[in-house]
C-alpha cells in the first residue's frame, strides 16, 4: 500500500463518494448505473481518454442470455437448461456451480435491462454462423453500447473521470476508504479518492505479458492481445496484495485464433479468423494437431487460441481451397493464395513437402458426405489422427489459400472470488465489507478454461448489476 | 504474396486504395451492418473494384453512425473514418463523371462559364428585350412577371438552361452508371424500393439510432431538415408546374391569388427550403465546432464546402422567390424579380457541377442496391 500523500478527494461538497467504480467497460458502466439508482454520489474511473473509453467492451458485439421465447432479434427460445448445458460443455465447465447458475438465471432479465438503458439491437450479423438464436446483437457493436451507457450515465447523474488509472485501494480497518489513482487526469503523481464503497470492474491482466509469462513461460511472448494494452491487471494485483482470494485457473483465458499479422494490442474482431472449420490447420512443422470440425464454431472458436498456444512457436496455419472461400468472414489482411497447396505453404514460409503430404493424407482420409456448413454435417475423415469430424472436404479446387494464426487473448479468467453479493472474498475466509467485483476480474468464478461466445457480456451485466446494487447498500 | 492473375483489375490507388483498406476491415467486422445499406452491400462483395467503391460511396448517406460506433476510429492505429473516406470518393467521382470538354478544363471554370452564359442569355434575350407593360391597360397585370420579362422569352431562356442542366447531369449519370455496373433501372420493384428509401431517407435513420450529427450525439434533426429541403424543392417545382397549367390550360395568367395552387405550393416550398437550408447550415456550423473522436474531420473538406454552397444557393433561391411574392405589389417587385430570375438562371446552369447532383447519384445507388436484394427481402 502506498503512503497517502494528501487528503483524499471527495465528491463535490467534500463528503466521500458513495460508490467509486473502477473501470469503464460494460461491467463498470452497468455497476455505476445500478448504484446510482439508490446512491447519490457515484463516480466512475475510466483509464482511457474519451476516444478510447470502454476497454474490452469496445470489441464486443452480442450477449448470450436465456430467453424462453423468440423475438425479431433472437428467433427461437434458448432455455436455462440449454444455456447451462452449453456452459458445462466448454472447457472444464463452470468454475463455481452456484455462482455460474446464478449468472445464467439472472441473464434472462439482461436484454430488457439493456434496452431500458438505451441499448438498441440489430438482427444477427451476416456471416456469424449459429449465433442467431442464442445471442442478441446490439446495434453498432460494443463502442455504440459504451456510448449509449455513457449517455444514460450522464442523464442519471453519474460522474465520469477519464485518464484515471486506479493503482491501489486504501483501507481503514476492514473498510476500504479511498482509491489511489494516477494518470494524465490527475494533477500530481497520485490522487486519493475518498469512497464509501468500491466496485472493481477493471478487467483481467491479459495485456500484462510479464504476468502471463509466470504461467505460460516464453510462449506468452508470442501471444497477441485483442483488447487495449491498458488491461494490465493492476487492480487485481492490488486486491491480491490486500488479501483477496484468487478465483479461476492461472492459465484460464478466452483466446481465439487471430491473424499473425495483427497488432500486438487492440486488434479486436477484425483480426479474427473463422476459416478453421472449413480448412486444414497445420503447425510450423506442417502437421495437423487438432480436429478442425469438432463442434459448431461458436462453441469451439474459443479453444483455438489455446490450441495454437500449445504448438511450437505459438503459430499455426489455416489452409483452404476456393470451394469454401465464401463461407466465413473475409480476413482483414487477406489470405495468401497460390495454384497449389505447396505454393501456399511456401508463401507462408512452411516446408512445402511436409504440408503437401499432410494435405494429401487428409484428402485421402475424407469420407464422401453431404457438406452443409449450417449444421454438424458428419462430413469426416476416416483413419486419420487427429480426425476432422465435420465439414471435411478434400482440398482440391485451386486457388488455395492460407493464413498464419497466433493466439489472440481476449481476457484472462483468473481473478478474485466473490460472494453472491459480488463482495470480494479474502484468503482469511471472510470478505471485504465494501469492495465488490464485476466482470472479467471475477469471471474465474464462472468460467474455468473454456469460453462461450457472448457470455463475457452476460457476466459483466449480471454482476455489474449485483455489484452496483450491493455497493450502494454498503455505502448507506 | 498472391500470384498474379491475368484477369485481375488494376490495383486501386489513392482515395480508392484508402477506401478499400478501410472497407476491407469493415467487411471483416460487420458491427455496423444494422445502420444503413452500405454494409450489407459491402458484404455481398469480396474483392472491391473502383466501381464497387464508388457505388458504396454514393449509397452512403453520411449519417456517421459507423464512425461514432467504430472502435477502430482514430486514435486507433487502424484509423477508420469511413464517412471521410467515402465522401472523398464521392467528391472525386462527382468531378470524374462530368462530361469532358476542351475548355474550360476545371470544374470551377466550367461553373463560371455556365453561370455567365446563363446570365448573359437572361440579360440579352430576356431582360434587355423587356417585359410587356401594355398600353391602355391591355398588358399583364401589376405583379405579373411578364411586365419584367416577356413570356416567350422566359420560356425560351429557362427552357434552354434547364435542358442544358438536365443533359449535363444525364451524361454524368450515364458515366457513373457504367462505371458502377449499375442495374435495376428496368425493375419496377427496385425503382419503387429506391423511391421509397429516397422519399423517407431511410438510410439516415441509422437502424433506429438516427444520425450521429452534429457531433456524435444521436439526432433526427438532419433527416428532418433534409426532408424540408427535398420536399420544399419539390413543392417549388410543383408550384411552377401548377402555374404553367393555370396559364396555358386554364387560360389564367399570373399574378395568382394567395389561395391558389401556384402561390400556396410556392410559399410552402420556399418556407420548407428556408427552414431546411437554414437548419442544415446551423447543424453544419455546430458540427464543425465539435471535437469528435480525436478531432478527425468526418467529411471530405472540399465536399463540405460544396455542401455549404448548395445550401446557400438554395437559400438564395428560396428567399428571393418568397420576396417576389411578398413585394409583388410594390415598386421593389421588378428589381427583386430580376434578382430571383438571375439566381435561378445561374443556379440551374451550374447545378450539374455542384453537390446538387448527389440526389441523382444517390438515387441511382439506391436503385442498384435494391436490384441486388431479392425482391422478397426488399423492405416495403
Amino acid at each position: 500500500m502506498s503512503a497517502p500523500e494528501s487528503a483524499p478527494v471527495g465528491a463535490p461538497g467534500g463528503a466521500p463518494w458513495d460508490v467509486v467504480v473502477i473501470g469503464g467497460g460494460n461491467a463498470g458502466l452497468v455497476a455505476a448505473l445500478t448504484a446510482r439508482e439508490s446512491a447519490s454520489r457515484v463516480l466512475l474511473l475510466e483509464r482511457a481518454p474519451v476516444a478510447l473509453r470502454g476497454g474490452n467492451t469496445r470489441h464486443t458485439r452480442n450477449v448470450r442470455c436465456v430467453h424462453d421465447t423468440g423475438d425479431e432479434y433472437t428467433p427461437g427460445a434458448y432455455t436455462y437448461d440449454e444455456l447451462w448445458g452449453d456452459l458445462c460443455a466448454v472447457g472444464d465447465g463452470p468454475a463455481d456451480e452456484d455462482l455460474a447458475s446464478l449468472t445464467v438465471r439472472e441473464s434472462a432479465s439482461v436484454p430488457g435491462w439493456m434496452t431500458s438503458h438505451g441499448i438498441r439491437w440489430q438482427p444477427p450479423l451476416t456471416g456469424t454462423l449459429h449465433l442467431g438464436r442464442t445471442n442478441r446483437f446490439f446495434l453498432g457493436g460494443g463502442k455504440a453500447l459504451v456510448n449509449s451507457y455513457h449517455r444514460a450515465a450522464a442523464a442519471a447523474g453519474v460522474t465520469v473521470w477519464y485518464d484515471r488509472t486506479a493503482e491501489d485501494l486504501e483501507f481503514t480497518g476492514h473498510r476500504c476508504t479511498a482509491v489511489v489513482v494516477s494518470g494524465p487526469g490527475v494533477a500530481g503523481a497520485r490522487e486519493r479518492i475518498a469512497a464509501r464503497a468500491v466496485v472493481c470492474a477493471s478487467g483481467g491482466f491479459e495485456a500484462n505479458i510479464g504476468w502471463l509469462r509466470q504461467y505460460w513461460g516464453s510462449a506468452a511472448d508470442n501471444f497477441l492481445v485483442r483488447g487495449p494494452a491498458t488491461n494490465d491487471g493492476r487492480v487485481l494485483a492490488a486486491l491480491y496484495a490486500l488479501g483477496a482470494e484468487p478465483a479461476g485457473q492461472e492459465r484460464g483465458f478466452h483466446s481465439v485464433a487471430i491473424d499473425a499479422r495483427s497488432p500486438r494490442f487492440d486488434g479486436g474482431i477484425a483480426t479474427r479468423l473463422d476459416s478453421i472449420p472449413f480448412s486444414v490447420v497445420v503447425n510450423a512443422r506442417g502437421a495437423r494437431f487438432y480436429d478442425e470440425g469438432e463442434e459448431l464454431w461458436p462453441k469451439r472458436y474459443a479453444i483455438w487460441g489455446r490450441n495454437i498456444a500449445g504448438q511450437p512457436g505459438q503459430i499455426a496455419y489455416s489452409i483452404w481451397d476456393s470451394k469454401v472461400n465464401h463461407l466465413f468472414l473475409p480476413p482483414m489482411y487477406g489470405p495468401v493464395s497460390a495454384a497449389s497447396v505447396a505454393g501456399v505453404a511456401t508463401a507462408l514460409g512452411l516446408d512445402a513437402d511436409a504440408v503437401a503430404t499432410t494435405v494429401a493424407e487428409y484428402n485421402k482420409a475424407v469420407v464422401a458426405g453431404a457438406f452443409d456448413p449450417s449444421r454438424l454435417d458428419g462430413c469426416r475423415t476416416e483413419g486419420l489422427t487427429p480426425p476432422k469430424s465435420n465439414w471435411a472436404q478434400p482440398l482440391d479446387t485451386p486457388p488455395f489459400y492460407g493464413i498464419a494464426m497466433r493466439p489472440g487473448i481476449t481476457f484472462t479468467f483468473m481473478g478474485v472470488q466473490v460472494t453472491r453479493e459480488a463482495q470480494v472474498r479474502t484468503v482469511e475466509g471472510g470478505a471485504f465489507r465494501n469492495v465488490f467485483a464485476a466482470g472479467e476480474i471475477m469471471s474465474g468464478n464462472v468460467l474455468s478454461s473454456g469460453y462461450l461466445g457472448g457470455f463475457g457480456l452476460t457476466i459483466g451485466t449480471v454482476w455489474g448489476r449485483i455489484a452496483g446494487a450491493a455497493a450502494a447498500r454498503a455505502a448507506s | 504474396m498472391s500470384e498474379p492473375d491475368a484477369a485481375a483489375p488494376p490495383p486501386l490507388a489513392g482515395l480508392f486504395a484508402e477506401a478499400d483498406r478501410q472497407l476491407t476491415i469493415c467487411n471483416a467486422c460487420r458491427y455496423c451492418e444494422g445502420y444503413c445499406a452500405v454494409f450489407p452491400a459491402l458484404e455481398r462483395r469480396r474483392d472491391l473494384t473502383s466501381g464497387d467503391i464508388t457505388h458504396l460511396a454514393d449509397l452512403c448517406h453520411d449519417c456517421r453512425d459507423c464512425y461514432t460506433a467504430c472502435m477502430y476510429a482514430p486514435p486507433h492505429e487502424f484509423a477508420l473514418n469511413l464517412p471521410a473516406a467515402l465522401s472523398a470518393v464521392r467528391r472525386d467521382t462527382y468531378d470524374e463523371y462530368l462530361p469532358r470538354v476542351p475548355w474550360p478544363r476545371t470544374r470551377r471554370g466550367a461553373m463560371l462559364a455556365a453561370a455567365l452564359a446563363a446570365l448573359a442569355l437572361l440579360a440579352v434575350f430576356g431582360l434587355a428585350v423587356g417585359g410587356d407593360h401594355g398600353t391602355g391597360g391591355s398588358g399583364p397585370a401589376a405583379g405579373s412577371p411578364y411586365r419584367v420579362i416577356a413570356y416567350p422569352a422566359l420560356v425560351a431562356v429557362f427552357g434552354l438552361i434547364a435542358a442544358w442542366s438536365v443533359v449535363v447531369m444525364a451524361l454524368s449519370a450515364a458515366r457513373y452508371w457504367r462505371a458502377t455496373n449499375g442495374r435495376g433501372l428496368t425493375s419496377p420493384a427496385a425503382l419503387a424500393a429506391a423511391l421509397r428509401q429516397a422519399a423517407t431517407l431511410r438510410n439516415l435513420r441509422g437502424g433506429g439510432a438516427d444520425c450521429s450529427y452534429p457531433g456524435d450525439e444521436p439526432s433526427a434533426a438532419r433527416r428532418r431538415l433534409h426532408g424540408f429541403v427535398a420536399w420544399g424543392f419539390a413543392a417549388c417545382v410543383a408550384s411552377t408546374v401548377a402555374a404553367a397549367i393555370s396559364q396555358d390550360f386554364a387560360g389564367d395568367p399570373p399574378p395568382y391569388p394567395v389561395l391558389s395552387a401556384p402561390v400556396l405550393l410556392g410559399v410552402a416550398g420556399g418556407a420548407g427550403l428556408v427552414i431546411g437550408c437554414a437548419g442544415l447550415l446551423a447543424l453544419r456550423r455546430a458540427d464543425g465546432r465539435q471535437p469528435v473522436g480525436g478531432d478527425s474531420a468526418r467529411e471530405d473538406p472540399a465536399l463540405a464546402r460544396r455542401g455549404y454552397a448548395l445550401l446557400a444557393g438554395l437559400l438564395l433561391l428560396a428567399v428571393s422567390g418568397l420576396l417576389t411574392l411578398v413585394l409583388r405589389d410594390t415598386a421593389a417587385f421588378g428589381p427583386v424579380l430580376v434578382v430571383h430570375l438571375a439566381a435561378v438562371a445561374a443556379c440551374f446552369a451550374i447545378a450539374p457541377y455542384t453537390k446538387f447532383t448527389h440526389a441523382v447519384y444517390r438515387f441511382l445507388a439506391l436503385v442498384h442496391d435494391s436490384a441486388e436484394i431479392p425482391e422478397s427481402l426488399l423492405e416495403t
